[in-house]
């Protein structure tokens, strides 16, 4: 499997009041494609910083990332946007949807950001709502009239719509109940299948699990990574695996 | 008050730009009210003050043609127990004579006077600028000549009198109250004593005139006054002219312009003030929107409604006292220029002082304006729940529609989504809707006034007739003078019209045109009520006259002159700024009833195409008629002298206008987009985060402003096209025009249309960069 990211030394500081906080430490780190790759670790040990370092939405104080073949950290903010529109796709704890725009406008204002055929992208945005279980009679609905998981999967909707090399997810299930959160992680773990690949957050086990690949950030430093391969559902051994590494890491 | 003080300080750096943004508007709406008050109880008065200080008493009366017997004595008898007290002059008297004034000529009476003039103890002359260097072949010019840029102190003075021209140098500029202003008929020259003499002996008696300025008994009413001189004088000698002019039509002549500009600047400052309103309403809502957890927090640490309301009313009437405070400040600052202009027209030198009346005014109305507004606009924080504040208030999201779908949108992206923004703030729609409505019509009745005093001056606004140029011509050979005139090819629509004053009730007089057939009025706009008279009964008379003695088309009017009297039949109304609005139009053959025009000169008004071929015309008429013509005038080359003050001032206006327009539209534009920008931040950190860019963003928001502005824009200047007119009309009314139906420039309306809409893309594109500073992670992490 090729790279689709691969980072140099990268480091991230940041200044309050004068006092200097090493939050990502010369982390060199590839992530692959089609993997499924969780990013764990304890508040604040950088995790969401190293998220947002290699998803172009923050820049890194030294090193350098490749994404895809382009290095990022050389782009200005609006080159980083453009470059996001049509490589990423993110999932945010809060789902953080246009609150003026409807269901289907949310996911077509991603989608007509990268491809200006409106008839062709609105079948495709549909297509998506359906794939995570949006049905028809939400699309015209605004973020405020749906629920907390139909909101996030709208977003994973539009995460999804300019079929991104990369989706990165921050705590998608944070801020859900446990039937709503696994609602939310059967999508994304349906998509890894299809060869979607993901970078998720989270300090959830249980989402964890879904990944292949786990990296534990400890102290701004990728401390140590778990390989689960390919995610089977109610597997014991993958849980305890997990459990294991974990447990070595302090959890 | 301690605990509101520190949530007012809160409050104000959670705000600052949008506070400054108030502060500034406060700043201006307390400048412009500040300036009108200043030129109402300021500037306006100071001519009436200067009278006082120069003891003009209530009016004067001049006697010209043949003074014989008009001695002391005559003068005491006529002065009679009516006048507190008078004082009689001698001086030069020269009837309309065209004098270089401003750009041009102005026609208008001289009295040449010497160096006595300074000794008047009534009426009194005041020497505002000299040179005592000059000591011979002087003239002293009246200070409008200064004021209006015509001539300096030690420039030479051409002039001509009964066809000799006097070169003299000016040796300084004078100041008299009844002398002294174009809008008032008559300049009074004082020249050196060897000059007055030479002019005396050259023009002799017959320019020999006697002035009486007096001080009526109180009671005694101005115009019976007047007309019972003129008909005691007719005991004397029936040849004797009088002229009475009064104090009251002086000070009205000479304050025309900065009652224009006063009532102008009052109009702005309610703009402003509605601006103000918007403005802060939207503020204090958007403030309760975005601080409902703050709000909430309070209210549940112990905070009560009324000292959060406190805090806020502290903060915004800070905000009102400072402003107003400033604006009062720079008022005091920019009057002196405003002044200039307007001393332009009135002739009085102005200098400004502390007005505590209009200090007092202005803060007082400003900071209740804003106190009440305020008052008014944080009453809905009682209504907030601590409990559903702290959740982030109830999300009012109830959108009946989903206005521009992306899916079914003409429009590209960016366009689609700034409607969509559009649609979603109605309230900043209608803010910006009527303030670029009042803004256009502003800017139309600025243009308005640019166009019709200034590029194109509507002349019969401030002439009963407008025309190439006059002929005077004795009875003897005034047939022959007609004939003369309707034969040239350079001459079209000759027409003669006198004037003279008809009286009233021995109450009031009339100045009154007769002409044979009013249907030649070039000015067909004068009569705006009824119709012009036609037959020898009927008479047309000035509005303002008609409403103060209860007239109206229909009415029988009664009038005299000397013996002789006869009833009309008013049959219109005209409008005239002349006359203190007592002007009437009579037909030759109804005049005839009063008048025997048998050997009475004509005045024949023609049409030409310019200033040239009328002088050509004038003087052919001069080397053929001779002695016959008794005087000329290029009405061409003395509308440039004439219009001089009303030019400066329309310019002034353009100018002060475009930049108040200009400052509030940004102004208001500035705190808007930076409200809704601070509102949006999380949605513009979204957009950032899924791939928009800043530009695509800024244009966005630019985009959103656009539609309401270009539909304003449409709408005001329509409304204003045909609400123009009408407002001038409600404006001038005191001034007698009625019906002024002034052009209104259609291209620069237009352009200036365009410019704001220009103007505000741009402003909105540049204020929207703000948008560059949201970065989306620093916006997802603050979450």
């Amino acid at each position: 499997m090729s790279n689709i990211i691969e980072t140099n030394k990268l480091c991230k500081t940041f200044s309050n009041g004068g006092v200097q906080q090493h939050v990502l430490k010369n982390i060199d780190l590839e992530i692959k494609d089609g993997d499924f790759t969780v990013i764990m670790g304890a508040s604040g040990a950088g995790k969401s910083t190293l998220l947002y370092a290699l998803s172009g939405m923050d820049k890194p104080t030294l090193g350098n990332i490749t994404f895809n073949s382009v290095e990022i950290t050389k782009l200005n903010s609006d080159e980083l946007a453009i470059f996001r529109r049509r490589n990423c796709g993110f999932v945010f704890q809060q789902t953080y949807l246009v609150d003026s725009m409807s269901v289907l406008d949310n996911v077509l204002a991603a989608g007509l950001l990268v491809d200006k055929n409106k008839k062709a992208v609105t079948e495709k945005a549909k297509e998506v709502l359906k794939s995570v279980d949006i049905e028809e009679t939400l699309w015209d609905k605004f973020p405020t009239q749906i629920s907390g998981g139909e909101a996030q999967r709208v977003g994973i909707a539009r995460a999804l719509i300019n079929n991104p090399r990369l989706v990165f997810a921050d705590e998608p299930t944070g801020a859900l109940n446990s039937q709503t959160g696994k609602d939310v992680l059967d999508a994304l773990t349906k998509f890894n299948e299809k060869g979607q690949s993901i970078v998720m957050v989270t300090h959830d086990i249980t989402s964890a699990r879904r990944g292949n690949r786990i990296l534990y950030v400890k102290d701004g430093e990728i401390a140590a990574e778990c390989n689960l391969g390919a995610y089977v559902p109610n597997d014991p051994d993958r849980h305890e695996k997990l459990r294991d590494f974990l447990g070595k890491m302090g959890w | 008050m301690s605990k509101e003080w520190v949530l007012t300080k809160s409050h104000f750096r959670k705000n600052k730009g949008t506070s400054i943004g108030l502060f500034l508007l406060i700043i201006l709406a307390a400048m412009m009210i500040s300036s009108s008050m200043l030129l109402f109880t300021d500037v306006y008065p100071t001519v009436s003050r200067d009278a006082k200080r120069l003891d003009a008493g209530d009016g004067f009366l001049r006697f010209t043609s043949d003074l014989t017997g008009i001695d002391d004595d005559c003068i005491e008898n006529l002065m009679d127990d009516e006048t507190e007290r008078y004082e009689s002059t001698s001086v030069l008297f020269y009837n309309s004579v065209s004098v270089p004034f401003g750009a041009g000529k102005v026609v208008m009476h001289i009295h040449v006077n010497n160096p006595d003039a300074f000794e008047r103890k009534m009426a009194k002359t005041e020497i505002i600028l000299e040179d005592e260097s000059i000591t011979e072949n002087y003239i002293y010019l009246p200070y409008q000549f200064y004021t209006s840029d015509s001539n300096k102190i030690g420039d030479i003075y051409s002039f001509e009198l009964n066809g000799k021209t006097y070169d003299l140098t000016v040796r300084g500029f004078v100041n008299t109250t009844y002398f002294a202003c174009n809008n008032n008929g008559t300049y009074e020259f004082i020249v050196d004593q060897d000059t007055y003499d030479e002019i005396r002996n050259r023009d002799g008696e017959a320019a020999e005139a006697i002035v009486v300025a007096y001080e009526l008994k109180d009671g005694v009413k101005q115009s019976k006054f007047a007309i019972r001189v003129c008909n005691d004088l007719l005991k004397y000698n029936m040849d004797t002219e009088v002229y009475a002019v009064s104090l009251s039509s002086v000070v009205g002549g000479r304050t025309f312009m900065s009652r224009i500009i006063a009532i102008c600047f009052l109009a702005i400052s309610i703009l402003v003030l509605l601006v103000i309103i918007m403005m802060l309403v939207n503020s204090i809502s958007n403030y309760i929107k975005e601080n409902m957890q703050t709000l909430g927090a309070l209210k549940a640490i112990g905070y009560t409604s009324g000292n959060i309301k406190a805090s806020l009313l502290l903060m915004f009437g800070l905000l009102g006292v400072l402003g107003a405070a400033l604006g009062v400040g720079l008022s005091y600052i920019t009057i002196p220029v405003i002044a200039d202009f307007v001393v332009v027209q009135m002739g009085v030198p102005f200098h400004a002082s502390f007005n505590p009346v209009a200090t007092v005014i202005t803060v007082c109305v400003v900071v209740a304006y804003v106190l009440i507004v305020t008052v008014l606009s944080v009453g809905k924080i009682r209504k907030i729940d601590p409990i559903i504040a702290l959740r982030g208030g109830v999300e009012g999201h109830n959108f009946r529609k989903n206005r521009i779908r992306l899916d079914r949108s003409a429009f590209g992206l960016n366009v689609s989504i700034a409607l969509k923004i559009m649609f979603g703030n109605m309230k900043q729609n209608i803010i910006t809707f009527f303030v670029t409505g009042f803004i256009v019509f502003f800017c139309v009745i600025t243009l308005l006034m640019y166009e019709n005093f200034n590029r194109d001056p509507k002349l019969e606004m401030l002439s009963f007739e407008i025309c190439g140029g006059v002929v005077g011509a004795d009875y003897e050979k005034k047939d022959e003078v007609y004939e003369y005139l309707c034969e040239r090819e350079d001459v079209s629509n000759v027409r003669n019209i006198m004037n003279i004053y008809l009286y009233y009730n021995d109450e009031d007089k009339l100045w009154t045109y007769i002409m044979d057939d009013p249907a030649q009025l070039k000015n067909q706009n004068v009569v705006y009520t009824g119709r012009f008279p036609e037959y020898d009964n009927e008479i047309a008379v000035s509005g303002k006259f008609a409403k103060e003695y209860g007239l109206s088309v229909g009415d029988e009017l009664k009038l005299d002159y000397g013996d002789k009297n006869h009833k009309y039949l008013i049959t219109g109304l005209i409008q005239t700024t002349n006359n203190d609005g007592r002007e009437a139009l009579l037909s030759t053959k109804a005049a005839e009833h009063l008048l025997d025009f048998t050997y009475a000169p004509a005045y024949f008004n023609y049409d030409c195409d310019d200033a040239k071929s009328s002088q050509k015309v004038l003087d052919d008429c001069t080397d053929k008629f001779g002695d016959h013509i008794v005087s000329t005038m290029n009405f061409w080359e003395v509308i440039e002298g004439s219009m001089t003050t009303f030019k400066t001032i329309a310019k002034l206006m353009l100018y002060l206008v475009s930049a108040i327009c200009a400052a509030v539209i940004l102004l208001v534009l500035f705190l808007l987009i930076k409200s809704f920008i601070y509102s949006k931040r999380r949605d513009f950190g979204i957009s950032k985060a899924i791939g928009y860019t800043s530009g695509n963003l800024i244009l966005q928001t630019a985009v959103s402003f656009m539609p309401p502005i270009i539909l304003s824009v449409l709408v005001f200047s329509v409304v204003s096209y045909f609400a123009a007119n009408p407002y001038m009309n409600l404006m001038m009314g005191s001034f007698g025009i009625v019906k002024a139906d002034l052009d209104i420039p259609i291209p620069g309306v237009v352009i200036s249309c365009v410019a704001i809409i220009v103007i505000s893309f741009f402003f909105a594109v540049f204020e929207a960069r703000r948008v560059k500073k949201i970065e989306a992670y620093q916006m997802l992490i603050a979450e």
